[in-house]
C-alpha cells in the first residue's frame, strides 16, 4: 500500500542517521535531525490516524528531548531505547504496509520510555507542554562559577550599561502602562533585566543576579500571559528596578572608594511583594473555598467546619481542611471530592482569558453594523405592512436578540474605573508629599465600569482636576485648623452610573471657588461684562476659559501649561460635560458626566434641502423658530438672532455645506442654538426629524480631516446622515466670512 | 586533538559587558581572533563580508533573537554547517529543543567558565 510509504522512507532515514551516531551518543546536531524528522513523522501519523505510530514516535521525541537537554541518568539505556524504537516504527510501517494492520505491542516500549523519562505513559505525547516547567538545571556546569573573570573593568562596564539599563526600563515601564497589551514593551522590560542577571552571574554578584531573576521571572509571567499588567505590577517593577538602581550605584561607589552606608534595602519585603502581586492576580478569579461549598451543599454545619477550620491548622504538619474534616468524621470523603469537583469547575466559570482589544473593537463594531441593518429591516415598508404572523414573531424575535447581543459586546470592553482610581490615589499622595500637605483620598463606586476605550482617554482630565484639587483646593494644615477643618484634607473619588451615562466626580474639602474673585477677574480680562447676571453654574464655568487661572501663583505642580480649557475639551472630545458644584471654604465637586460608550451618540437629525444631518444633543441648547424682528443684518457684524437673550451669529448649513435648502428666510426654517468651545452659534435648518441613538461610523481617511463634520451614520430609515462637529462648524463659517 | 586557536570566533549579545565577558572567558582559553555583533541583523550583515569559523551566540536579544539568528544562519546553504553554540539562560528548556530543532551544534547554560566553554568548543569543531 502506498500510502504508507512517506512514513516508512522517513523511518528509514531515521534509522540510517542513527547507524552514523559514534560513541553511543546522540549528539545535538544529530539530536536536531531527528527532532525535525520525529516532527515530520508525527504529523504524517497524526494526518493518516496511525495511532501506533505516533504514539511511539512521540515516545520518541520526548526521550530525545531528555538526551538533547542532557536530563536523563541512564544515557546508555537511553541510546539502546531510542534505537528500539526506531526499529519498532520500521516493524509498525512495514506490517501496515504488507497488511494494514499492526497487531503487535508496542505498550512495552512506551513503559520503558516512561521509566526512562519519568513521565505517566498516558501523557506521551502531550509531555511538550511540561518540559518548560520543570525548570531543573539545564546542563551540569553551573555551580562552577569561576572568580578568574572578576577583573575591575568588567565591573566598570557592567555598572554603566547596567545603570542605562535600568533606565531603559524605567522608559519602558511607563509606556506599558500606557498600553498595558503591548508585548514589546514587556519584551523591552524582560530583556534589560535578563541581561542584568546574565553578567552579575559571572561577576559573582549573587545578589544582583538573583533579584534581577526574581524581576525576569515576574515578567516572563507576564510575556506568557499568566500575568496581567495592573498597577501594582507596574508598582512593584518600578520599585524593584529601584532597588537594583541602588545595588548598581552601591558598587560603584564601593569601587570608586566612596564611604558608602550598608544598603538599606529589604529584598525580602520586595520579593515578598513580588509574590502577593503574582498571588492577586491568582485571586482575581474567585473561587469559593472549599469549606463554603460543603457549607451549601449543607454537607457539614458552619460551627462542624470552624471546628474543621482550627483542627486543620492545629495539626502537625498542617493539613488541608478536606483532610481534616474526613479524619475528623466530619464529612465523607466522597463529599470533600464532590465538592472539590464543584470548586474546580466554578474556578473553570470564572476563569478569564485575554482577548487582544482589537478584536473586541472590530466586534463591536461590526454589531454596531447589526444594530443598523436590523433596524433598516424593521423599518422597511414591506416588513411593516406585512401580516405573515411567523415573519413578525421572527423579526420581533432577531430584536431582542440584537439589542441583547448590543448590551452584551459593549459590556465587554467595560472595565472597572478602580484601575485609574487607584492611580489618582497614588497621584495624590505623591502631589501632597511634594506640596508639603496632608491630603487623604476616599474612593468609592470604584467598581462601576467604564469603556476601556475612554479609560486613557480620561485619565489627562482626571489628573487635572486632581492636581487642581490638592493645588489649588486643599489648604495647608495651618489654614485649615484655623477654619476649625480636620488637620488633613481629603479628596473624594466617586464613580457612578446615572441614565444611560457614567457620573465621575472629584471633590474636595478645601477652600472652594470664590464667585466674586472669578467674576472680578472675567471681568477684568474682559471675558464678561461686568453687567451681564449669571448664574452660578455660569461663573463656574469661566475656569474652563482659555487663559483663565486663579491661581495667585503657579507651583510646579499644576503650572504645566493646561489650563481647565484644556480639561473641558478633553471631556468634550468624549462627548461628555463638566458640572461643578462648590460652597467657599467647603470645598468644591466636579462632576464629568460622560456617555458609556464612544460607540453610539443621542443626536438631533436635521434636514437641510435633501441632506440629512446629525447633531450631538450634548452640543444644543435651544431650538427655536426665529419671529420677525429677531434677525438682524447688521453691516460689520452680520447676521445674528436674537435667541437666549443675545444676539447670536447665524450660521446657514446649506451655504456651509453648499445644499439647495427649502427655506431661506430664517423665518420659515428653524433655528438650532449650538454650543461650541467657549461660544454659541445659530444654526438655520429646514426641519427637524427627530432624534435617535446612531453608531458613529468613522470617515473614510480623506474625509477624515474634514472640518465640521466628525462622522458619519446610518439612520434608522437608511438614509445616510453626516454628524455635525459644532466648534468645527463655526469655524468653517468664519472663514466663509 | 589540537584546535586552530586561531579561528575566527563571531561573539554576538546585546549587551556589550557580557560580550566582553566572554571574549575574556575566550581569551583565557587560549582563542585570539575573536569579532563581535550586537544583534542578529548585524551579525548576519557581518557574515557576508566577514569570514567567521565559529559562532557563539545569546539567545535574548532584540531586534532578532538567538533562534532567528540561527535560523537565518542555517537558511544560508553557505553557513549550513558553520559551528553554532547558543549562550542560554538555566531554566529554558523550550528554547532549548527550539534551537537544536532548528540546527545548533550546542549550547552552554550562563554563568560558565572558561573551561568549560572551552570543552563545548572543542566537542563541536571534532564533531567537523
Amino acid at each position: 500500500m502506498e500510502e504508507y510509504d512517506s512514513l516508512i522512507s522517513l523511518i528509514d532515514s531515521m534509522a540510517s542517521d542513527f547507524l552514523f551516531i559514534d560513541n553511543n551518543k546522540i549528539d545535538v546536531p544529530a539530536a536536531g535531525k531527528f527532532f525535525n524528522k520525529l516532527d515530520a513523522l508525527i504529523k504524517e501519523a497524526d494526518n493518516r490516524e496511525i495511532s501506533q505510530m505516533k504514539s511511539v514516535a512521540a515516545g520518541l521525541n520526548s526521550l530525545l528531548e531528555k538526551i538533547a537537554l542532557d536530563d536523563i541518568d541512564d544515557e546508555e539505556a537511553g541510546f539502546n531505547a531510542f534505537e528500539k524504537g526506531i526499529v519498532l516504527m520500521q516493524e509498525i510501517g512495514d506490517s501496515l504496509k504488507n497488511t494494514g494492520v499492526y497487531e503487535g505491542d508496542i505498550d512495552t516500549f512506551a513503559e520503558s520510555i516512561a521509566v526512562l523519562t519519568g513521565e505517566q505513559r498516558s501523557e506521551v505525547g502531550e509531555q511538550r507542554s511540561e518540559v518548560g516547567e520543570q525548570r531543573s538545571e539545564v546542563g551540569e556546569q553551573r555551580s562552577e562559577t569561576s572568580n578568574e573573570i572578576q577583573d575591575e573593568s568588567l565591573l566598570r562596564d557592567f555598572i554603566v550599561e547596567g545603570l542605562e539599563y535600568i533606565d531603559e526600563i524605567e522608559v519602558n515601564i511607563l509606556n506599558l502602562e500606557q498600553e498595558p497589551e503591548n508585548l514589546d514593551y514587556v519584551n523591552a522590560i524582560f530583556r534589560p533585566f535578563h541581561s542584568i542577571k546574565g553578567v552579575a552571574g559571572f561577576l559573582n554578584l549573587e545578589v544582583i543576579r538573583d533579584f534581577a531573576h526574581v524581576l525576569e521571572n515576574l515578567l516572563d509571567r507576564v510575556r506568557n500571559n499568566q500575568l496581567s499588567v495592573r498597577s501594582s505590577l507596574i508598582d512593584i517593577i518600578l520599585d524593584g528596578a529601584d532597588a537594583l538602581k541602588a545595588m548598581i550605584v552601591k558598587l560603584k561607589d564601593d569601587m570608586e572608594g566612596k564611604p558608602t552606608e550598608p544598603l538599606e534595602i529589604d529584598l525580602a519585603a520586595l520579593k515578598k511583594r513580588i509574590e502577593s502581586v503574582e498571588q492577586d492576580d491568582l485571586d482575581t478569579v474567585e473561587v469559593k473555598k472549599l469549606g463554603e461549598i460543603l457549607v451549601e451543599d449543607s454537607s457539614i454545619t458552619e460551627d462542624a467546619l470552624e471546628q474543621g477550620l482550627d483542627a486543620a491548622q492545629q495539626s502537625i504538619p498542617p493539613k488541608k481542611v478536606g483532610e481534616a474534616l474526613i479524619s475528623e468524621g466530619k464529612v465523607t470523603p466522597k463529599q470533600v471530592s464532590q465538592a472539590l469537583r464543584k470548586q474546580k469547575e466554578q474556578a473553570a466559570d470564572t476563569a478569564v482569558i485575554r482577548v487582544n482589544i482589537k478584536k473586541l473593537d472590530d466586534l463591536i463594531d461590526t454589531v454596531g453594523e447589526l444594530v443598523i441593518i436590523h433596524s433598516m429591516i424593521r423599518q422597511n415598508s414591506f416588513i411593516r405592512s406585512n401580516s405573515d404572523r411567523k415573519l413578525n414573531r421572527d423579526v420581533s424575535r432577531l430584536s431582542s436578540i440584537t439589542s441583547e447581543l448590543q448590551k452584551t459586546s459593549t459590556r465587554l470592553r467595560m472595565v472597572p474605573i478602580k484601575q485609574t482610581f487607584q492611580r489618582m490615589s497614588r497621584l495624590v499622595r505623591d502631589l501632597s508629599r511634594d506640596a508639603g500637605k496632608q491630603v487623604g483620598v476616599v474612593m468609592e463606586g470604584e467598581d462601576t465600569e467604564i469603556d476601556r476605550n475612554m479609560v486613557e482617554e480620561i485619565y489627562n482630565p482626571l489628573v487635572h482636576m486632581v492636581r487642581n484639587a490638592v493645588d489649588h483646593g486643599i489648604d495647608s494644615s495651618e489654614v485649615r485648623i484655623k477654619l476649625g477643618k480636620p488637620e488633613k484634607g481629603l479628596v473624594r473619588l466617586n464613580a457612578f452610573h446615572r441614565g444611560g451615562n457614567i457620573v465621575i466626580e472629584i471633590s474636595d474639602d478645601g477652600k472652594g471657588l470664590d464667585k466674586e474673585k472669578l467674576l472680578k477677574k472675567a471681568v477684568e480680562k474682559k471675558l464678561v461684562d461686568s453687567s451681564d447676571s449669571l448664574l452660578d453654574q455660569d461663573i463656574y464655568k469661566l475656569i474652563f476659559l482659555p487663559g483663565f487661572s486663579t491661581a495667585a501663583k503657579v507651583t510646579d505642580i499644576s503650572g504645566r501649561g493646561v489650563g481647565m480649557d484644556v480639561v473641558k475639551q478633553a471631556v468634550e472630545k468624549l462627548r461628555g460635560k463638566i458640572e461643578i458644584d462648590s460652597v467657599v471654604d467647603k470645598g468644591s465637586t466636579f462632576a464629568l458626566n460622560f456617555p458609556l460608550t464612544m460607540a453610539i451618540i443621542d443626536g438631533m437629525i436635521v434636514k437641510v434641502g435633501s441632506e440629512r444631518y446629525i447633531i450631538p444633543t450634548t452640543a444644543i441648547r435651544q431650538l427655536l423658530r426665529p419671529v420677525e424682528g429677531s434677525y438682524n443684518n447688521i453691516v460689520g457684524r452680520g447676521e445674528t438672532i436674537n435667541a437666549m437673550g443675545k444676539l447670536l451669529p447665524l450660521v446657514r448649513l446649506y451655504k456651509i455645506f453648499d445644499v439647495e435648502p427649502d427655506h431661506k428666510n430664517p423665518c420659515e426654517a428653524i433655528v438650532v442654538v449650538l454650543e461650541g468651545e467657549n461660544r454659541s452659534k445659530c444654526l438655520l435648518v429646514d426641519e427637524i426629524l427627530g432624534e435617535e441613538e446612531v453608531v458613529i461610523k468613522s470617515l473614510g481617511e480623506s474625509l477624515k480631516s474634514a472640518k465640521g463634520v466628525s462622522g458619519g451614520a446610518i439612520l434608522g430609515d437608511g438614509n445616510v446622515g453626516l454628524i455635525l462637529d459644532p466648534e468645527g462648524l463655526f469655524e468653517l463659517s468664519e472663514s466663509l466670512g | 586533538m589540537d584546535i586552530d586557536k586561531n579561528m575566527k570566533i563571531m561573539v554576538v549579545d546585546d549587551f556589550a559587558t557580557m560580550r566582553k565577558v566572554i571574549k575574556n572567558l575566550l581569551k583565557q582559553a587560549g582563542y585570539k581572533n575573536i569579532t563581535e555583533a550586537e544583534d542578529g541583523v548585524e551579525a548576519l550583515k557581518a557574515l557576508k563580508s566577514e569570514k567567521v569559523d565559529f559562532i557563539i551566540s545569546d539567545w535574548n536579544m532584540p531586534n532578532m533573537n538567538g533562534l532567528e539568528f540561527l535560523k537565518g544562519v542555517r537558511a544560508d546553504s553557505e553557513f549550513s554547517g558553520l559551528p553554532f553554540l547558543m549562550v542560554t539562560a538555566e531554566g529554558l528548556k523550550e528554547n532549548v529543543v527550539e534551537a537544536v530543532k532548528a540546527g545548533v551544534s550546542n549550547y552552554i547554560v550562563k554563568p560558565f567558565t572558561s573551561e568549560v566553554l572551552n570543552k563545548k568548543i572543542e566537542k563541536i569543531v571534532e564533531k567537523m
